[in-house]
């Protein structure tokens, strides 16, 4: 449940950042809770960077677990 | 036509609006707010589906029912797999 929690706040965040606040008013005081527009697609794109190394991290190393040594003639 | 060829001209068509709109390549001259909530556009699309497919996962997951045999048998398949592979030789 905490997933779902934490999936719906990130959603919420993310789409209060990137539809809502252009349609607010640059003096209102919501804007102080976000970063700068170039952070919202930043962000994603180093957290998909992250998950790719991540994941090829992983295999490599189990793969290099399980190499084979070379049998001599 | 091929499912990845109709996904594929899908996913064209609304790039090319998107760059349109994005780019003002028509010489519309969208207002700044509709500016400004289009370049983004695609990732947030991905967010959001990510964000779907995280809680959708997370609330199947915390939602399934226990099966208390099933788990006892999967348990037991996996102490066995694990001796087999070990003796086979890989390594955890």
């Amino acid at each position: 449940m905490g997933l779902v929690g934490f999936s719906l706040l990130l959603f919420i965040y993310y789409t209060l950042w990137v539809i809502v606040l252009p349609f607010v008013d640059s003096d209102h005081v919501i804007h102080g809770y976000f970063l700068p527009r170039e952070y919202s697609v930043i962000l994603p794109g180093i957290a998909a960077l992250l998950l790719v190394l991540f994941v090829g991290t992983f295999i490599a190393v189990v793969m290099w677990k399980n190499r084979k040594p070379k049998k001599t003639q | 036509m091929t499912k990845l060829m109709e996904w594929l001209s899908g996913l064209t068509v609304l790039g090319v609006l998107w760059a349109t709109v994005t780019f003002d390549l028509l010489g519309l001259d969208p207002p700044e707010a509709v500016l400004q909530v289009s370049w983004p556009l695609p990732v947030f699309l991905l967010v959001a589906l990510g964000c779907f497919s995280l809680g959708t996962v997370g609330y199947r997951v915390a939602t399934f029912n226990d099966c208390q045999t099933a788990a006892a048998e999967l348990q037991e398949q996996i102490r066995e797999a694990k001796t087999e592979l070990q003796r086979k030789g890989l390594r955890f």
